[in-house]
């Protein structure tokens, strides 16, 4: 029986070659589509998946309204709650971010760029297997944990345990080795607890959010009562206290300043989850991993609408193989066997095709992602395995089904050719495929549009040949002395034409943000701390009043210029010449700056307060870069004079490090550029997939439509007419196919563009291109199949029938 | 109206050639009733095909109102076949997925006649022919002998200056048979030149001459004896 089943399909792979070609590339790219998009899938959905307190343990997130979420949280918060709260069973403070440098070793250094401080019980919310040393007591003050592969970078061969290192000019104990586990949402090389100490020095600190805090509860369902315990405990420490400083109720400062809302977020959904969170590894691209799954499977319908499309034209032309099979005594059942045999060969060698696709395109594919997948591990085999399954069902059952039930008699009589049945499915799945080819079309163009905008917009900055080169402090007294020496003596360096410093980064936002009271309006001011000319740097224009100017010995004092965001929030018609009370210190506006972009086109433009580093004296612990602006004809020699000077000058422990100030911004955005070069890619195999069954529907259709155009011909049709009669239905499928696609399209591509504050809106121009688009390739390719047609010789389909 | 001259048709394949009309020479008036008959394969749907311009000869000249057809182009040629010719077939050939109505109304479409006139022309059509109350049928669901009277509808609808026809009775059974050779008669007696093959004497017998074919060769010519007296319903 199988043997005859092979037989008829490789007679019929042989008598239709090119159309089982196309159907089965195809297929096979419908697949790899969606493996990578599973493989990508698989990796993100395996972070924190070892872990097996990912249900416990909590990460602990402030939600400020307007001024965004904040993942940092006041050292008196974890005592207070556990003392309070019986649903909490621990708590770990711990940084949200690594901090990279050196560790020295009997005189060898040894760079490390994630080295975490975190409290001790970090191995009990991230129980890396310890190789050596004990879990529970490894870290302590003074004391380090290695990585396995930090600890080797180190050591070698030599044992690490008990062995004296220095790290941050501290001496340091290594006191265990864990092996990490790469999937985390923190990876750290190494671990320290010093943490300890800054938590003591801010123990009454409420209003100091610094440390990141995760906690583990007693019963993960307790979630919603220990945030609304954790509120209670912000109210009465920090909103009753100031409240009666201001010499106010709780519940008009409560008004003013806003309450608190804490959100908690459980280690399990941190990756992927919808609520944002500060984890050291960062969060999964959510959004994207979406896209990726929705854009693959639809991909993945396109070609299964193909095979079905031409399985079931194909099925006409078996007509007569399948009646004489149903004469000699076949059931229903077997012909339905019989095809979804057909099918999981067609299946199974598709897949294959598509993992060698897959295998082909990964290193490009892990590029683009950033990351190392691979085929392998059991779950992707199983889920191939699903695949097949769902590909036999969705592609085989219809058209095994459709054949099945043929009117053996009508089929005899070989006048089912021309009949009707099956051609609803088929035009209703060539509608779906115009549907889907449109929404490709027309979407890509749109994140085209906003990919471009953003690349042009005006920033209301230059960053053209300036680049910030990383300082390192040395002496946490001295910082701006320092810095004044490196700006002094870069400048005298051929081809620098200016430098300056400005805490804060381009595309980042500033190092730290202040909140002050004006006209009893509280403005949330980024703290644009910066040395002279640094606005005159980035062609940043002052609007009204003047810039800070080494004439003016206030100007290190208490000057302070504003931007027109923050001078919305202060209501003043008048400002030049106010004074502000920030922080406790009384400074007055000097000017005010044209609002620019410090944050990514994602985020509005904030509030902005700007003054000379001296003017705040602990400004000055967050200066760490200066800006160097470049004669744009000795960029690189210039660059290379800088580093060599910056190495035997300034910093010889590290390596000089630098970045331009363009391209670091435009690292906001990449991406959005990456989606974008994802979708042109995507958007051109679409197309092909579907003008591929396209072209193969036509010609099916064409080819029994033969005798008709023959007759046509025969009674005086000329071409012009002949073609329009062929490609009539084509045309309203495109533009039934369209209109079906404009509301999705409109919808999601709304809510793309959502991610963005500055953003195109929708016109009807990526409306038109793509209608133009679509109609312009379905006439190509039906007009071309029909031409061929009609060019043929009618005598020969007039004859025989 | 029909002067052929020395007409030759060869047919290539890649084995043989075959040598379907063979310098065939005739003259066919307007108004004239002819036959063609001859043993299969003698090459009378080819010189049917090439008088209806479906079909081009190799050699020789093929005249038609005066002008001549050999070497035009397609785009030339369906036009003279929609204004000019009107064909029937032995297998109709009408067209499945359109109505009787559609069917008939076809040619008008391609030439262009405004949509008012050819319901007109369509109801008039179906009336002579009696086919009034099948018109929104499909071809499947009539009867070999009503198809085939849809198929002369059609032929007739633009009133062109000739009717072919090739075994218009050969799928018939002889009463339906009779219908159609009946119907050809009275086109003849309204004045319509018709040119048919046949392989039936007893059909031959309603036309003036008959054409005799063999190899490719016209063997004779001979005009009908036999006088069919019609009734002349002008
Ligand atoms: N397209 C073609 N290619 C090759 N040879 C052809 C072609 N059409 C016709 N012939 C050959 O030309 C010759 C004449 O064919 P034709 O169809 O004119 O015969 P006929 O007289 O109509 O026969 P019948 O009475 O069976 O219909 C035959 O030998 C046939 O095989
Ligand atoms: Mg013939």
């Amino acid at each position: 029986m199988i043997k005859n089943w092979i037989h008829i399909f490789y007679y019929n792979i042989k008598n239709n070659k090119l159309f089982m070609f196309l159907n089965l590339i195809g297929l096979s790219i419908g697949i790899s589509g969606l493996i990578f998009a599973i493989l990508y899938w698989n990796d993100e959905h395996a972070y924190d998946a070892w872990n097996t307190e990912k249900s416990k343990v909590f990460e602990v997130i402030n939600d400020m309204g307007e001024n965004g979420e904040w993942y940092t949280n006041p050292a008196p918060l974890g005592p207070h709650l556990l003392e309070e709260s019986d649903l909490v069973a621990s708590y770990c403070y711990l940084n949200n971010w690594y901090n990279g440098a050196n560790i020295y070793y009997n005189g060898e250094k040894e760079y490390s760029e994630k080295i975490l401080d975190a409290q001790s019980n970090f191995f009990e919310y991230f129980p890396f297997d310890f190789l050596q040393g004990d879990k529970a007591s490894a870290l302590e003050p003074n004391s380090i944990v290695l990585s396995q592969k930090l600890a080797n970078r180190i050591f070698g061969d030599e044992d690490p345990m008990n062995k004296e290192i220095t790290y941050s000019n501290r001496k340091m104990v290594v006191k265990g080795v864990y092996k990490l586990n790469e999937k985390s949402s923190y990876k750290p090389e190494a671990v320290i607890n010093a943490i300890d100490e800054r938590l003591k020095h801010n123990e009454d600190a409420w209003g100091n959010y610094n440390f990141g805090l995760l906690i583990k509860l007693k019963n993960p369902d307790s979630k919603e009562k220990v945030a609304k315990q954790m509120e209670t405990i912000y109210y009465k420490n920090k909103l009753e206290p100031s409240a009666r400083d201001l010499g106010i109720t709780p519940q008009e400062y409560e008004a003013k300043y806003g309450g608190f809302l804490i959100k908690l977020q459980a280690l399990k959904d941190i990756r992927l989850g919808t609520i944002n969170s500060g984890v050291a590894e960062g969060q999964g691209n959510r959004q994207f991993l979406l896209i990726m799954m929705g854009v693959s499977i639809l991909i993945l319908i396109l070609s299964i609408v193909n095979y079905i499309n031409l399985a079931t034209a194909n099925a006409i032309k078996r007509a007569k193989e399948v009646g004489v099979r149903k004469i000699i005594g076949a059931t229903k059942v077997d012909i339905i066997k019989q095809f979804l045999f057909e099918t999981a060969l067609m299946s199974a060698v598709a897949i294959v095709i598509s993992l060698v696709i897959v295998e082909l395109v990964l290193p490009v594919y892990n590029d683009f992602l950033n990351k190392d997948l691979v085929i392998q591990g059991g779950l992707i085999y199983t889920q191939l395995v699903c695949i097949f399954i769902v590909l036999i069902i969705m592609a085989g059952v219809f058209p095994a089904l459709y054949v099945a039930n043929f009117e053996t008699l009508k089929v005899l009589r070989g006048n089912f050719g021309r009949s009707k049945g099956g051609i609803w499915l088929r035009n209703g799945m060539l509608v779906l495929q115009f549907a889907i080819a449109a929404f490709f079309i027309v979407g890509s163009y749109i994140v085209y549009q906003q990919v471009q905008f953003m690349s042009t917009k005006d920033l209301g900055f230059k960053g053209d040949q300036i680049i910030e080169i990383y300082l390192r402090q040395k002496n946490p007294e001295a910082v701006f002395q320092r810095y004044e020496t490196v700006r002094n003596e870069v400048a005298k360096i051929e081809g620098v034409k200016e430098v300056s410093t400005g805490i804060f980064d381009l595309g980042g936002g500033a190092r730290s943000s202040s909140s002050f009271e004006y006209k009893g309006n509280n403005i949330q001011g980024q703290n644009m701390a910066m040395d002279f000319g640094m606005l005159e740097m980035l062609k940043i224009p002052v609007i009204e009043g003047r810039n800070i100017s080494t004439e003016f010995a206030s100007d290190t004092i208490s000057s302070m210029l504003v931007n027109e965001a923050a001078l919305r929030v202060m209501d003043e018609k008048n400002p030049i010449g106010k004074s502000v009370t920030w922080n406790g210190e009384d400074l007055k506006i000097i000017g005010v700056v044209k609002d620019f972009n410090l944050f990514g086109l994602d985020q509005d433009i904030p509030p902005m307060v700007f003054f000379h580093v001296k003017t705040i004296d602990w400004m000055q612990y967050n200066l760490d870069k200066v800006f160097v602006k470049i004669d744009a004809s000795k960029m690189e020699e210039t660059i290379a004079r800088i580093e060599t000077f910056w190495n035997s000058k300034i910093d010889d422990e590290y390596a000089f490090n630098y970045d331009f100030v363009n391209k670091k911004y435009e690292r906001t955005y990449m991406q959005y550029v990456n989606q974008k070069n994802l979708f042109s890619v995507l958007n051109i195999v679409v197309i092909i997939i579907a003008l591929f069954g396209l072209f193969a529907l036509a010609s099916f259709s064409i080819e029994r439509r033969m005798k008709e155009i023959a007759i046509r011909k025969t009674l005086g049709a000329d071409t012009k007419h002949l073609l329009i009669t062929l490609t009539k239905q084509y045309v309203v499928f495109c533009v039934i196919g369209f209109l079906i696609a404009i509301v999705p399209v409109y919808y999601l591509l709304s809510g793309w563009l959502e991610n963005f504050v500055f953003r195109i809106s929708i016109s009807v121009l990526p409306f038109v291109i793509g209608f133009v688009a679509l109609l312009v390739l379905t006439l190509i390719v039906v007009l071309g199949r029909a031409y061929r047609a009609v060019s043929l010789d009618i005598l020969t389909y007039l004859k025989y029938e | 109206m029909i002067q052929i001259n020395q007409l030759s048709k060869v047919f290539r394949t890649e084995e043989v050639e075959t040598k379907a009309l063979n310098d065939v020479s005739l003259t066919i008036k307007e108004g004239e009733f002819v036959t063609v008959m001859g043993p299969s394969g003698s090459g009378k749907s080819t010189l049917l095909n090439i008088v209806g311009l479906l079909d081009s000869a190799s050699s020789g000249s093929y005249q038609l109102l005066g002008k001549e057809m050999v070497g035009i182009k397609e785009r030339g040629r369906a036009k003279i076949r929609k204004q000019q010719i009107g064909f029937v077939f032995q297998n109709f050939n009408l067209i499945d997925e359109l109505s009787v109505y559609d069917n008939i109304e076809l040619p008008m479409i391609y030439n262009g006649v405004a949509s008012s006139e050819r319901s007109k022309r369509v109801q008039a059509m179906a009336e002579r022919l009696g086919i009034s109350h099948r018109l929104k049928h499909y071809p499947q669901q009539l009867s070999g002998g009503q198809q085939q009277r849809v198929a002369v509808a059609r032929a007739l609808i633009n009133e062109p200056k000739i009717i072919l026809a090739d075994e218009p009775t050969g799928n018939l059974d002889s009463k339906n048979g009779n219908e159609v050779m009946e119907l050809l008669t009275d086109l003849h007696a309204g004045g319509a030149t018709i040119l048919m093959v046949t392989h039936s004497d007893y059909d031959a017998s309603f036309s003036q001459k008959t054409i005799l074919m063999k190899d490719g060769m016209v063997m004779s010519e001979k005009q009908q004896t036999k006088n069919i007296d019609i009734v002349v319903n002008s």
